[in-house]
């Protein structure tokens, strides 16, 4: 490696930004070279200056508020319920409630069975069980018209009664 | 930690709660023996025919008695109406085709509700009869032509303590 090479390199092997191989021969070319080595000691020094600047002009400033300022940010985030219930959920001391729901489920599920067996009647829909299971049949004690003609049907499966009305002007026919 | 004790009590608490409900609801009707004061007159007017193929969700509770009865594809829930009256009392319903319904429950007579039923269309009364039924039950009336069908009604009556 030549001077100049090594000159132009020395930057980036400063900044640490050079391949191992290149490294490698920078190093060694100035070990052997004065003035690539007194190059590289003059950056050295830059680099310290540079350092010791920054620092202290970092030391000079106030950073008493910098985390209660960064607290107070955190303090209002709304973290959503999901992230919450994991947090929550995270720290062990729940965890003993794990098969709660399970039993909770399994006691609904037995608790309505039994409410079947016991009252079927809560379970289904009250007013088809109130019709098909009440006797619907009706007692005519009188029964006028002014039609053609009114049939009485009586359904004996769902002891249902039907007044069937029929007049050519003005209904339909009989079913 | 006790994890079973948590667990049997809330599950302690739903069977409680729900069986509670249950029974606080059965209990009235077996302890007591009420005064019937009130009828509640229900009615539902139900366009019938055969253009198209449709049963109305809303009849689900006499979708098994059309069937058996009548001979139409497509029913349909055109009016349902509650009217709370006392014995003697009027209960009165405009349905479709500018027909009205007369219902007057009279009395409460061995565990049947008997009532004076008209179906009114114009002047005239295409049904007038007196009629008992049981306490919840429902009967039918149809016939007349309605649009391109027929109509029935359903009307029913129930004791209120």
């Amino acid at each position: 490696m030549t001077c100049r090479e090594a000159l132009s390199l020395l930057p980036l092997f400063f900044d640490g930004e050079l391949e191992s191989r290149q490294m490698r021969a920078v190093v060694m070319h100035s070990t052997r070279c004065t003035p690539c080595e007194t190059e590289l000691r003059q950056l050295e020094r830059l680099q310290e200056v540079v350092s010791e600047s920054v620092n202290a002009r970092v030391d000079e400033v106030d950073l008493s508020n910098f985390w209660p300022s960064i607290e107070q940010r955190l303090g209002s985030v709304d973290l959503p319920w999901g992230q919450r219930l994991r947090t929550w959920w995270s720290d062990g001391e729940h965890r003993w409630m794990a098969p709660l729901p399970a039993f909770a489920a399994a006691a609904i599920i037995a608790a309505v069975a039994l409410m079947f067996f016991l009252n079927p009647k809560s379970i289904t829909d009250p007013e088809a069980v109130r019709v098909t299971s009440v006797d619907n049949a009706a007692i005519i004690d009188s029964l006028d018209t002014d039609v053609d003609s009114v049939a009485v049907l009586s359904e004996p499966e769902t002891r249902t009664t039907v007044l069937w009305v029929s007049d050519d002007t003005v209904t339909g026919d009989t079913p | 930690m006790n994890v079973m004790g948590p667990v049997m009590l809330t599950t302690w608490v739903a069977f409680s709660g729900m069986l509670g409900t249950g029974w606080a609801q059965e209990s009235p009707g077996n302890l007591t023996s009420p005064v019937i004061n009130t009828v509640e007159v229900r009615i539902g007017a139900v366009l019938a025919s055969n253009s198209g193929i449709e049963f109305d969700s809303r009849l689900a509770s006499l979708h098994r008695q059309f069937n058996i009865l009548f001979p139409y594809s497509s029913y349909r829930l055109v009016k349902e109406e509650r009217q709370q009256v006392p014995w003697g009392g009027k209960a009165g319903f405009d349905i479709p085709g500018g027909r009205y319904v007369l219902v007057v429950p009279r009395e409460f007579k061995n565990e049947r509700i008997s009532m004076k039923v008209m179906v009114i269309e114009g002047a005239r009364p295409i049904v007038d009869t007196v009629l008992s039924l049981r306490n919840h039950a429902t009967f039918l009336i149809g016939g007349p032509r309605q649009a391109d069908g027929v109509l029935i009604l359903s009307i029913g009556a129930d004791t209120l303590h």
